[in-house]
């Protein structure tokens, strides 16, 4: 099966080894990986903050970019709520809405993809530690993807689960909010930087490169010894 | 300090106070574990929630679409019943109407049960400025009354935000000379206000919703409050938004249920109270004149326009019980009288983008309204249309902010810029990096790395590796 | 009886709709229907347990009893609440219950009984707020939410729903329908007909309640402090 990866500008640029193992994972599961190198950023920031006119440059770029894939995925669950949203943006645009449509309908974020697509819950992977993990909210909330993730994540050898209090709530991320209202975010990541110290766990799991580098900056900024992983690293761990 | 606006501060300046209450945000996100914990157990008992939630929103689409049809019917059915109807295009239409009718009436004292559409058109100081005593007779309102008017923090608990201590010594200024027991507290106000609801001129209560094919106001409460607001005067006058209707008693029935286990996780309240007209013929209690004020107020503006979906809300406040940002900041920091996700949308739209411009980015967009709206209004997409006004038709936006989102534009619609944006990142940020993290960064990463630390640009970018590992494959 | 401003009103939501204005329109038949769904293939025995149970989220006291042992159970439950003095609408079924002639004969006991009379409006205002305890009669009554229906009416006053500390519904088991959707409809159909609706039907699920001091919940504020509920075997 041919998987064009849609890597993301965030993990692009800050998370490399969130990629890679990404495509060595994808790779195991007998995925042959296309990486199509026009691509940029799905134009989140800007669309979330009210930009819509400065946003659609990005959105055509990545749909030009992905036109000729069989299937797109991604290792983030917003981005790819984000391709979801494309036929409302474009709605009534003669030119793109049609493929914008084509481009949300072979869209998929990762573990969903390996759920629900190649049909494996067991990717063989293996990995000592106690974890615990963040639900993102375009993830589960918008794109409705929920079960996938913790059923793979249950299957990986070593690993005990904790559920974490309040996984559902916003870790205070939000794109451009985090910036915009620093404060206010910084006291959502406090807490939810607390509830994942809780738990007792020394690995913090999520799906979401903009989760868990709020997460992560906070976790490294308190010197707290837990780890922070993106789920395509811990089902690429052997 | 008049309706809507409750504030004179800055958004800033709110924020950094109310993030210092330590007091009040253990209040809040105890009160929101709690809300939340009983409203779960209300919705999952029902087993097809998602049904119900399809069912309201059905309605209130239906009535918002129809809406003057339903207004014209409940009038004509008021008036049959021996009421009076004075729909009010401003707040100021309204509350003239009501203090005209203090006035004719030689009002000295008026009792309240609990309405944010009065706090909308500032009643309260309205009628107090004709020389009426106005008593606000909710547990939490009269809290608050007490402590000299301050505004509701809540749209369902207006005094969420205040401890037992601090309720004690506004108490004490009413004469309070008990313990801080909140039982006891709560005799004091009962015994205070029972004499209130006897001796009062005329009773205002709000509306949950009215019902069209009847001409009858419903009242949801639990203290048992408004009940005796409209039992005991002479005269009641109800004040109601306009979209606060519904076609029969039927629709009452669903949106009263859906209300109820949204806001307090009640299978019902205490009461659920329906007024018809004033008190019959041979009837001994209940009030010889009956008033109902419909009230606009900006209203008709957000009808028709992409905003509408905003007039289906039924203040259930279940929004307010979920929000991560309200749960940090309290109600106080919105500056409006409506707070959390539905004051954010709510709040620009009837006062105005100048005063309320900052609420719509008070928001992670993290969508936890959306799922539990009881109405299925999308909260957080309206959140976004305001940020998109905000920046296309207002040009309300910063400067800086509208540059770096051009540049955005730029670099993120062709990979050659991005590729070099991607190049250059690495040395240009390597000054504030340390150990592969920025711990003090510069511009807009100043405010993120006051709590946390930013991760340095990868060394070598993603798409570097991958171009490498597929020429090695190749080779 | 006036209407004031409103067509200027309506005229200005037909604008911003787009359309002329309307004052007439069809009720819809409603794609969804979940609230038929609530207990619905329960007996009428089964509605009983409901409340009962439904009860103790309330703060309600439920008895149970058959019309031949009625008087007894009241007579123990108005001593429970401390007897002192009784306020009762002036209601004909609490003969046909066979309740009445206990009424009577209290004012023997010591127990000072009202019956509300729609010839002294301030003495019943008066008398209801001293009352220790107020008795009234449930017309529907809602399974799911243990909810009585009480309907204002010249010999049946609202505010003694309100005014005394403690109150008694009597309700027949006839009575009990599985949630409001059933009381709804049922006047919706009576208005349908052209009846007159009371001017308050009040739904009433216990004793009052406020959780606005630190959310702790506190049972009895403006009105009742105590709420018992005697179900009666009526058929």
């Amino acid at each position: 099966m041919k998987v064009s990866l849609f890597v993301t500008c965030l993990v692009d640029m800050f998370q490399g080894n969130v990629g890679k193992a990404t495509v060595e994972l994808l790779e195991r599961l007998g995925c042959e990986i296309d990486f199509p190198t026009s691509q940029v950023c799905c134009g989140q920031p800007a669309y979330n903050s009210g930009y819509v006119v400065e946003s659609k440059g990005s959105m055509k770029n990545m749909i030009k970019a992905f036109e000729h894939a069989e299937y797109v995925v991604t290792p983030s669950g917003s981005c790819a709520y984000m391709f979801k949203e494309y036929p409302h943006i474009f709605k009534g645009d003669p030119e793109w809405e049609q493929k914008a449509q084509c481009l949300a309908d072979k869209t998929f974020e990762l573990t969903d993809f390996i759920v629900n697509v190649l049909k494996i819950e067991n990717v063989g992977a293996r990995l000592k530690g106690k974890a615990t993990y963040h639900t993102s909210c375009h993830m589960t909330r918008l794109l409705g993807v929920k079960d996938a993730p913790i059923r793979l994540l249950k299957n990986v050898e070593g690993l005990e689960y904790v559920e974490l209090l309040g996984k559902e709530r916003c870790c205070g991320f939000g794109g451009t909010f985090s910036v915009k209202m620093g404060n206010i975010s910084g006291e959502m990541v406090d807490e939810k930087v607390r509830n994942i110290e809780e738990t007792g766990a020394d690995i913090l799991v999520g799906a979401d490169a903009g989760c868990l580098m709020n997460i992560g900056g906070r976790i490294s900024r308190t010197g707290k010894p837990i780890r922070v992983m993106h789920i395509a690293e811990v089902l690429n761990s052997r | 300090m008049m309706a809507m606006k409750t504030s004179d501060e800055q958004f800033k300046e709110r924020v950094e106070k109310n993030l210092n209450d330590s007091f009040m945000r253990g209040a809040i996100s105890a009160a929101q574990a709690r809300f939340q914990t009983r409203r779960q157990a209300r919705v999952e008992e029902l087993g097809n929630w998602e049904e119900w939630r399809a069912h309201g929103e059905e309605i209130r689409k239906h009535v918002l679409e129809n809406l003057d049809a339903y207004l014209y019917e409940l009038s004509e059915n008021v008036e049959k019943r021996g009421g009076h109807v004075f729909f009010a295009k401003t707040k100021e239409e309204a509350s003239d109407y009501i203090k005209n009718i203090a006035t004719q009436k030689q009002a000295k004292k008026i009792v309240k049960s609990k309405s944010m559409v009065t706090e909308e058109i500032n009643l309260n100081a309205e009628l107090e400025e004709i020389g009426c005593k106005v008593v606000e007779t909710d547990l939490a309102e009269f809290i608050l009354q007490l402590n000299d008017h301050e505004p509701p923090s809540h749209i369902i608990v207006p005094s969420l935000h205040k401890n037992r201590r601090q309720i004690r010594e506004i108490f004490a200024k009413a004469g309070y000379d008990k313990s801080e027991q909140p039982e006891e507290m709560a005799l004091f106000a009962r015994k205070t206000l029972r004499q209130e609801y006897l001796t009062a001129d005329i009773g205002i209560t709000g509306c949950n919703f009215a019902i069209a094919e009847s001409g009858t106001v419903t009242l949801v409460t639990n203290e048992g409050n408004a009940d005796l607001v409209s039992a005991l005067p002479k005269t009641q006058i109800v004040v109601m938004g306009m979209e606060r209707i519904v076609p029969t008693f039927e629709e009452m029935e669903v949106l009263v249920s859906l209300l109820t286990r949204s806001s307090v996780g009640q299978r019902l309240t205490s009461y659920v109270t329906l007024l018809t007209g004033p008190k019959g013929e041979y009837e001994t209690d209940g009030p010889e004149e009956f008033h109902l004020v419909i009230v606009d107020n900006g209203r008709s503006k957000i009808l028709g326009s992409e905003f509408q979906p905003i007039l289906q809300c039924i203040r259930c406040a279940a929004c307010v019980n979920v929000c991560p940002v309200y749960r940090h900041v309290g109600g106080h920091t919105y500056g409006s009288i409506y707070s959390g996700p539905i004051g954010a949308v709510l709040s620009p739209l009837l006062g105005g983008y100048e005063d309320f411009k900052e609420l719509p980015y008070a928001s992670s967009l993290c969508g936890a309204c959306t799922e539990v709206c009881p109405v299925k209004i999308p909260l957080h997409q309206l959140l976004h249309l305001h940020r998109q006004k905000i920046v296309e038709q207002e040009g309300k936006a910063p400067i800086s902010e509208r540059l770096i989102m051009k540049a955005f534009g730029l670099g993120a619609s062709s990979s050659p810029l991005f590729n070099v944006a991607a190049k250059v990142a690495s040395p240009i940020m390597s000054p504030f990096a340390r150990d592969d993290k920025i711990t003090s960064g510069p511009g807009p990463l100043k405010a993120w790395t006051e709590v946390r630390d930013f991760p340095a640009p990868n060394k070598e970018s993603f798409r570097h590796w991958m171009k490498q590992r597929q020429k090695g494959e190749k080779s | 009886m006036t209407i004031q401003n409103r067509d200027e009103f309506l005229n200005q939501i037909a604008k911003s709709l787009g359309r002329p204005v309307k004052t007439k329109v069809e009720r819809p038949v409603w794609k969804h229907a979940p609230q038929l769904e609530v207990l619905k293939n329960a007996s009428q025995d089964e509605l009983v347990e409901v409340l009962k149970q439904q009860c103790q989220n309330i703060h309600t006291t439920f008895v149970q009893t058959d019309t031949a042992n009625l008087p007894n159970v009241l007579q123990q439950v108005v001593t429970d609440f401390g007897g002192e003095s009784v306020i009762t609408w002036n209601d004909e079924r609490f003969e046909k219950f066979g309740v009445k002639k206990l009424m009577e004969i209290w004012p023997e006991t010591g127990i000072k009984v009202y019956e509300w009379n729609p010839d002294t409006p301030k003495e019943n205002i008066r008398q209801a707020e001293q009352a220790n305890i107020g008795i009234t009669i449930s017309e529907m009554t809602l399974a799911e939410s243990a909810t009585a229906m009480l309907c204002s009416h010249p010999k049946r006053g609202r505010a003694m729903n309100f005014l005394p500390q403690n109150m008694i519904v009597l309700i027949p088991k006839s009575t009990i329908v599985p949630r409001m959707t059933q009381a709804a409809q049922k006047i919706h159909q009576q208005i349908e007909k052209g009846q007159q609706l009371p001017s308050c039907i009040l739904f009433m699920s216990g004793p009052s309640n406020s959780a606005d001091i630190e959310s702790v919940l506190i049972v009895g504020v403006h009105g009742p402090v105590n709420a018992t509920y005697i179900v009666i075997e009526d058929q």
